[in-house]
């Protein structure tokens, strides 16, 4: 996407972040008002990786957190485990041995259009905005089911804190606000990474799949794993080699637990009739009982 | 006979007081609080060092954060606070609910004597257990944000059996209020909370079957994080039917030791129904663990999970459903064919550890069971105490209750009157 | 190996359990009532 193209939509989507108000997917099951394909969200392409992890140290510049040691020598090292996200690291690069030799992936949350964490949580501190952006704010109380429900592992709690806070990526909100791109995808020096909403993302993840064959396998990740995904990713070999899950399913992750919220209203109101009907008509026909008994003694007396 | 004097002069006691004013109130209070006998038992030092050592733990916890007292970590975010204390403690207490609806819906009279002591049991656990989730809280300052609408978040399963915790909380001190009201002597009171018993049994079964599922609901979006034998979108019914047994299981063991321990404070009516309930109770453990298990049996085979059984997660999963919920079942049903309350008991005690292992199954051990041993969850020391810490709070003011109100025994002369 | 998505096509059958559900309900409700028999047989004189 160019410079121009860029700022127009992005116009348009700061007037929709702040008329609109935020959306809850879930709450309102409203999943057809706002259209999935509206959400911003990255494109990463893993065969342009080189793994400079100069996303790494942008994202810790922008989100003021640790520096990290990303020197020639560093790297080697940084590179024989896999890494996870961390409340210090919301992006991280990993290497992976694949059947095409190594592969550099970016990792970080993967912002789903419904998102598992978002549904989970008790005050919708982790919200999925209008915008596609899924962010944390601080009326969290910690109660970790976000972290439970998120299929990825993404939110991170800070264990070590009195006043623990949720460390996630955001997808740079903040940025985002004042029309400038997340500082991983700025940082890219090979256009890996790539910014904007998921219909452009998508258009060109498929255009690259369509003008290079035998490069990439012919899917993108994200387009309908779990619902679909704002952070997508195109790849030259299968995404189970490159630690992506892919026995997710496609179901929204909500989902799963929409069975048992929707069951709540019903149980709720017919439970109580149901009991006290049962009660009713228990206690008529002790009554009956009783009345039978004493009719009977009654007769017995006459004869 | 030196038993049933005491039960006389308490009798008596309860009956002449009336209290009218405040200062009244809190003077009886004070003198109440004395603790009955002897205090200086093995029982009570040892809980006593433990409590104390549970509440420096606790302050420490809540002064530098979760870490250096607990384990938890990224990959297992929650441990044994939220399966053995929230997760089992509230299943455990699921007798509160089973139990008035058999009185009460139901009409079973002869199970009444037992019902103040099953709902004191579930109130407890509910205030002490529930209230320990404070404690797991990462941000705990704000713990009253999803009840004062700082955003609702009405989608959240945790949302719901927060709020149905509050609820069933008040709708049990209501529900035993009527014993309080008996021992401090407010008859006016006493009258009216009686009156609200049934409204507050229906309201209390409903809540109950929200949150006993709500608990099991909280999982249904751990799909490919929970090992497959355990997972499956039917959680919620699974917790639901397993809270319907473990209640009164735990009432089976519970009232066996009150009617041993505090003897003096039984009645007659009591003591001579007590067999008979615990048989009931068992008839009934043993049916529910059986609808329990044609569950798990249908979900196993509906989820294509029946290959899982030959790994090393699938002979755990067997120690879980055969060895602590099968086997639990024939005891109970031998132990109902043969009235021997023994062996009822040993069935419940192994209901309850079955119920307890599939909570800590569903909370650390099965969840993200392909994670390394090295990244595993395991409760350090100072976890451990800070839960006995909870447990034996509750046992403390069970006891102090029990010893005070008319909770073993029959309401006080003037207070049944009124009922009629 | 390339495009392998449109390849690795297979069709999965959702409810390829149910004939065997129906008759392990069936299975069951018979358990029930032997159960249910054998619960109440009174052993203890």
């Amino acid at each position: 996407m160019n410079r121009r193209t860029f700022l127009k939509v992005m116009g348009s989507a700061v007037a929709g972040a702040t008329c609109g108000s935020l959306i809850r997917p879930a709450a309102s099951g409203a999943q057809g008002v706002f259209d999935a394909n509206e959400f911003f969200g990255i494109l990463i392409d893993t065969t342009r990786c080189i793994g400079c992890r100069l996303c790494e140290k942008a994202c810790a510049e922008v989100n003021y957190l640790p520096n990290p040691d990303i020197s020639e020598k560093a790297n080697q090292a940084v590179f024989k485990t896999k890494r996870d996200t961390s409340v210090i690291e919301y992006t991280v690069t990993n290497l992976y041995e694949t059947e095409k030799g190594k592969v550099f992936v970016p990792w970080r949350c993967m912002h789903c259009n419904q998102p598992a964490c978002h549904s989970a949580c008790i005050v919708y501190a982790l919200e999925k905005r209008e915008t596609g952006h899924v962010t944390w704010d601080k009326r969290c109380i910690g109660c970790r089911l976000c972290m439970m429900s998120c299929p990825f592992q993404i939110p991170k709690h800070t264990f070590q804190e009195p006043a623990a806070v949720i460390q996630k990526c955001n997808l740079c909100y903040g940025r985002f606000l004042q029309g400038i791109v997340p500082g991983c995808v700025e940082a890219c020096p090979t256009e890996a990474l790539m910014f904007g909403t998921r219909r452009k993302l998508l258009e060109e993840g498929k255009r690259r799949i369509a003008q290079n064959p035998g490069r990439y396998i012919n899917h993108i990740y994200g387009e309908f794993e779990i619902g679909g995904t704002s952070t997508m990713y195109l790849s030259a070999v299968p995404f189970d080699q490159i630690g992506l899950r892919t026995d997710l399913g496609l179901k929204h992750y909500p989902e799963y637990s929409m069975v048992y919220l929707s069951a709540i209203p019903f149980i709720a109101g017919l439970t109580p009739i149901a009991m006290l009907g049962i009660a009713h008509v228990i206690r008529m026909a002790k009554k009956d009982a009783k009345e039978e008994h004493h009719d009977h003694h009654e007769e017995k007396e006459k004869h | 006979m030196e038993k049933l004097e005491t039960v006389e002069i308490v009798k008596e006691k309860t009956e002449k007081r009336e209290i009218r004013s405040f200062g009244e109130f809190w003077r009886f209070f004070l003198s109440e609080l004395k603790p009955k006998g002897n205090p200086w038992t093995p029982f009570n030092l040892f809980s006593g060092l433990i409590m104390l050592l549970g509440f420096i733990f606790i302050i420490y916890r809540f002064v530098t954060g979760l870490s250096p007292t607990t384990n938890l970590g990224q990959e297992y975010p929650w441990g044994i606070w939220k399966g053995a204390v929230v997760n089992s403690g509230v299943a455990f207490a699921g007798g509160g609910y089973t139990l008035a609806f058999i009185v009460y819906i139901l009409g079973m009279e002869r199970y009444r004597p037992m019902l103040r002591e099953t709902v004191l049991f579930a109130f407890l656990a509910y205030v002490f257990y529930a209230g320990a989730l404070t404690i797991e809280l990462g941000r705990w300052h704000l713990f009253y944000n999803p009840f004062i609408g700082n955003k609702y978040g009405v989608s959240s399963v945790l949302f719901i059996v927060a709020w149905h915790f509050m609820l069933y909380m008040v709708t049990l001190a209501l529900e035993f209020s009527p014993a309080a009201a008996e021992w401090v002597g407010f008859k006016r009171a006493r009258k009216v909370l009686g009156a609200a018993a049934l409204g507050a049994v229906v309201f209390g079964v409903m809540l109950s079957i929200h949150h006993q599922a709500g608990l099991g609901a909280m999982f249904t979006m751990c799909k490919g994080k929970l090992h497959p034998l355990w997972y499956s979108e039917f959680m919620p019914v699974l917790y639901f039917i397993s809270s319907i047994y473990a209640g009164p299981s735990v009432m089976i063991i519970v009232s066996s030791i009150t009617q041993k321990l505090y003897a003096h404070r039984v009645d007659e009516e009591y003591r001579n129904a007590h067999p008979g309930i615990v048989l009931g109770l068992a008839k009934m453990c043993a049916a529910t663990i059986f609808a329990y298990l044609f569950l798990q049996l249908i979900l196993v085979h509906h989820e294509h999970d029946l290959y899982l059984i030959t790994t090393p997660m699938g002979f755990w999963w067997l120690v879980e459903v055969g060895a602590l919920a099968f086997v639990p079942m024939l005891l109970f049903i031998h132990g109902v064919q043969q009235k021997n309350l023994a062996t009822i008991n040993l069935a419940a005690v192994l209901a309850l550890a079955g119920v307890l292992l599939n909570r800590l199954n569903n909370v650390f051990i099965a969840y993200n069971w392909y994670l390394p041993l090295s990244l595993k969850y395991y409760p350090t020391w100072q976890e451990v105490i800070i839960l006995l810490t909870i447990i034996f709070i509750d046992v403390w003011v069970f006891r102090w209750i029990i010893n005070r109100m008319h909770v073993l025994s029959k309401p006080p002369e003037w207070a049944r009157m009124e009922k009629h | 190996m390339e495009n392998s998505a449109e390849e690795m096509f297979h069709y999965y059958d959702m409810f390829a359990t149910k004939g065997v559900d129906y008759l392990l309900v069936l299975g069951i409700l018979v358990g029930a009532i032997i159960f249910w028999r054998f619960l109440n047989m009174d052993t203890s004189r």
